[in-house]
């Protein structure tokens, strides 16, 4: 177990360096000049050749590469040529959003699924089995903007219930839970709409597929409430594919928060690499895209120990 | 010999797995209703200037943000221009972009994914980490990031969206691949003395075709929602042109006057969506034979 956790962690750095040469050789082989957007056209030459040679634009391509990752090993992301700050203080002032976003959206596949999956596997072909079916067929099908304009058209313009932008903020909590939580609701239901019909599909199969386990006839033998097998024996068994696929489907939520950021004019991480890629803001889109894939392969290592710890028969 | 007796002389053609599948397809009805919609929405993007009632570009402000009528079927936008006809018009971009897509990650996820199974060792691995690295990028703001570098066109939204779509292919064949390698056929292929290219080509390939032909419709649905996405975005395609994405982009600045704007093109990507997935339902248990006998019997008694 420890060995195996060592060799992934060792892979971690390895992946990172081949994502951000991809990066970096994507953003220099594209056209666009970050310096001739960001001081215009009629700067002077001189101006434009200092700027170069601040951020080290002026030098070869290799050299440029070296620089920056010799910096990222201390913990320097280099500073935004558009908005002359730290990489690293714009990501303390992003990632707490996208994370937040991320974490209500998962808030939600999970209070939604869970319930839903067990319903429908105990209750196959029933109305509820239906509704389950239905409801992972529609997520699937569903572009997360869409069912966002939805809500917002049925609860924030018709009903007035909930607020058309933002999602809550630390300030708003000594407003009280309700009034952080209550801008949190559209997008975390349509962030979370599609891990939702992913997760509910997983965990509808297999509970069936615990539920016709031998070990299931046993425990109703046994006399055990039927609440008590359904609860201990089954759904902690079935839990196992899920937990797992959950922490894969969290680590994904970061990156596709990008069309939720852009309806509720929130600030996260994907708006950020949006506006840097327009910018040609290189350091940034650099910083922000090796900060993404580190949270995907750590999400998706935690799944990996999260599928040894609950499961004992897997060893790795 | 008599014709009326079975005769050894009257040659029974085994049929070809191929048309097996096909009299298999219809049977499985959901994917018959979503092969026939998207067969609809395909007919109608081709014949958009013989189907759509109105020009998708012209703007008419004195009938801007009408509500569904029997001339507008599904309402006017904010200039006036009608929602139907767009829809139609839209449904070229989103529809040949798939296309595009589809054929993009079939060309290259396809012969990687064939090269890392077949081969294995040194090629799988390096092969096999590129993809890796590339799927660690969020397939949207990878697609969002390409588009941006290199421009908002429509060449560029189909080379994004397919670098996102060939590796997840490319794994998906590789795995089938390794599943089929080590078969009895490809090891009597191997004793004959039949060159990899051969073996490659004609005994892997026609057996791992039906797990690529299903993720081909997953590619192709996942190309439609990220085509619409980037448009939505401001990435794809460009106003006026009409698009499913864009126009639900803008939308949004009428969600309380002309609600119709954003619901029209929400339920066309849908529709087109739920179609595919149900298409590629559908194709999974037709060229799956293991799967014919359950339903067979489960349907009827015909042999």
């Amino acid at each position: 177990m420890g060995r195996y956790i060592a060799r992934r962690l060792i892979q971690v750095p390895l992946v990172l360096v081949v994502v951000s040469l991809m990066t970096f050789l994507i953003t220099r082989a594209t056209p666009g000049d970050p310096v001739q957007i960001m001081l215009g056209m009629q700067t002077s030459k001189e101006a434009a050749e200092a700027m170069r040679k601040e951020f080290n634009l002026d030098r070869s391509l290799p050299e440029q590469y070296v620089l920056w990752l010799g910096k990222v090993v201390s913990g320097d992301l280099g500073r935004s040529i558009r908005l002359n700050d730290p990489v690293t203080t714009l990501l303390a002032e992003r990632l707490p959003v996208s994370l937040q976003l991320a974490a209500a959206g998962m808030a939600f596949a999970l209070l939604v699924s869970i319930p839903l999956g067990v319903a429908a596997a105990l209750r196959r072909n029933s109305w509820i089995d239906y509704l389950c079916t239905g409801y992972t067929v529609a997520g699937f099908a569903i572009p997360n903007f869409g069912l966002a304009l939805i809500l917002i058209y049925v609860f924030s313009i018709r009903l007035d219930w909930l607020p058309i932008t933002g999602i809550g903020t630390a300030e708003q909590l000594s407003g009280g839970v309700w009034t952080y939580v209550k801008p949190f609701i559209i997008p975390a239901i349509a962030l979370g709409m599609l891990q939702t019909a992913i997760l509910t599909r997983l965990l509808r199969s297999s509970m069936i597929d615990v539920l016709s386990q031998d070990y299931m006839r046993t425990a109703r033998a046994k006399g055990l409430m039927p609440a008590t097998v359904v609860v201990v024996h089954a759904l902690k068994n079935a839990m196992i594919p899920f937990v797992t696929m959950a922490a894969i489907q969290f680590g994904y939520m970061i990156g596709i928060q990008v069309t939720i950021e852009y309806i509720f004019a929130v600030p996260g991480m994907g708006s950020a690499v949006l506006n840097a890629v327009v910018n040609r803001d290189f350091p940034v889109i650099q910083g922000f895209t090796l900060v993404i894939a580190a949270f995907f392969l750590f999400a998706n290592i935690l799944a990996d120990l999260l599928y040894a710890l609950l499961d004992p028969r897997i060893r790795y | 010999m008599s014709t009326a007796s079975p005769s050894p002389a009257a040659p029974y053609r085994i049929p070809s797995s191929l048309a097996l599948a096909a009299r298999q397809f219809p049977r499985h009805r959901l994917a018959l209703v979503g092969f026939v919609c998207l067969l609809a929405i395909c007919l109608a993007a081709a014949l958009a200037p013989w189907v759509a009632p109105y020009d998708p570009v012209q703007i008419k402000l004195g009938s801007k943000l009408k509500p569904p009528s029997w001339e507008h079927w599904l309402g006017t936008d904010h200039f006036g221009r009608d929602v139907f006809s767009r829809l139609i018009w839209g449904g070229r971009t989103s529809l040949s972009v798939g296309a595009l897509v589809v054929a993009f990650a079939f060309t290259i996820g396809v012969p990687l994914g064939l090269a890392s199974g077949y081969f294995g060792g040194r090629v799988d691995n390096l092969l096999m980490r590129l993809v890796d690295a590339f799927l660690t990028f969020p397939p949207l703001l990878l697609a969002v990031a390409l588009v941006g570098l290199l421009g908002p066109d429509i060449q560029n939204v189909m080379l994004a969206i397919g670098l996102v779509q060939a590796p997840i292919l490319a794994r998906v064949v590789r795995g089938s691949t390794l599943a089929v390698r080590e078969d009895v056929y490809v090891t009597a292929a191997r004793a004959l003395g039949a060159r990899p290219t051969r073996i490659v080509l004609s005994h892997i390939l026609r057996n791992v075709m039906s797990p690529i032909v299903v993720q081909l419709t997953v590619v192709f649905a996942a190309a439609v929602i990220a085509e619409a996405s980037l448009s939505f975005l401001g990435f794809g395609t460009q106003p006026p042109q009409p698009s499913w994405g864009r126009d639900m982009s803008e939308a949004r600045r009428f969600l309380a006057d002309a609600p119709w704007m954003f619901m029209a093109p929400t339920g066309i990507i849908m529709l087109c969506v739920l179609s595919i997935n149900f298409l590629g339902d559908g194709l999974r248990d037709a060229l799956d034979p293991r799967a014919w006998r359950t339903r067979r019997r489960l349907a009827d008694g015909e042999g």
